[in-house]
């Protein structure tokens, strides 16, 4: 685990398994790897949508974007549609949409700019 | 402006970090700030993870040439030419395992020229960004970090 990412955790009430991860900090090669173990933790304990609020990303890279690729296989295995519908994305820092943009990453996550715009597109 | 680090991943902050203050202290435009930040994560990690596999040896040093900002890495990691990497694989996920090449592709999209050169045991890597210093002046309380 890494300082230089924080990662707090909460689940929302309601019909379906939604937990939201806001993240806090540097997504880079070195924290990539504590943002895919925080995931796996909440969906082995029945998470079934994860909500990224990325508002607090000061820096994003290709590694925090593998990170990202490797939870939307991780909430789908079977999945092999275009779009990620068991990942969203929550009001992304300038910093971090721009990569979303850059790498094409925004044409198959759905980015929401705030949690009950999110929640409601599941 | 140099930098002299025996690297890790557990660095790439600090290394961000000096890339700010050379690329503000060149009198380089803010709005660059990013894109070098993130061509040198980019490539630092690329050096880490494919060259030394773990922890090694960097030199990076931010320099102006009239009005463009060069940023030259040098390690001691066997000869990896990044422009030769294959292109990157941006397929959605239900079409591949994981994406390849995204670094690299990064680093292309944020700079203009990048030039590798292998030298005495080791790789220099030289990527350049055009036309961001002159009449922007450093700026005072930048955006983050």
């Amino acid at each position: 685990m890494s300082e230089d990412l924080k990662i707090s955790t909460s689940r929302e009430e309601g019909e379906k398994a939604v937990v939201v991860m806001r993240l806090n900090g540097s997504l880079d090669a070195n924290t990539q790897s504590a943002l895919e173990a925080k995931a796996k933790e909440a969906v082995d304990s029945g998470a079934e949508y994860l909500l990224l609020d990325m508002s607090g990303v000061d820096y994003l890279g290709s590694a925090g974007m593998r990170g990202i690729h490797a939870i939307t296989n991780l909430l789908s295995p079977d999945d092999t549609s275009m779009r990620s519908d068991r990942l969203k994305v929550i009001n992304p820092s300038p910093a971090a949409a721009k990569i979303f943009k850059t790498l094409g990453f925004d044409s198959f996550i759905d980015i929401h700019g705030n949690i009950d715009e999110a929640i409601a597109a599941l | 402006m140099q930098l002299k680090v025996r690297a890790d991943l557990g660095q790439l902050h600090r290394i961000r970090e000096f890339v700010t203050e050379s690329a503000e202290a060149l009198g380089a435009a803010p709005t660059s700030f990013d894109d070098l930040r993130i061509a040198v994560d980019e490539a630092v990690t690329n050096i880490l993870t494919h060259g030394y596999g773990g922890p090694g040896d960097v030199e990076l040093e931010l320099t102006a040439d009239g009005s463009d900002l060069v940023v030259r890495l040098r390690d001691r990691a066997p000869s990896f030419d990044p422009r030769l990497a294959p292109p990157a694989d941006l397929r959605p996920p239900g079409e591949r395992d994981k994406p390849g090449g995204l670094g690299v592709h990064l680093m292309k999209s944020m700079m203009d020229k990048i030039v590798h050169r292998s030298i005495d045991s080791g790789n220099e890597l030289t990527m350049t960004k055009c036309g961001v210093i002159g009449d922007a002046r450093p700026s005072i309380g930048q955006e983050d970090d």
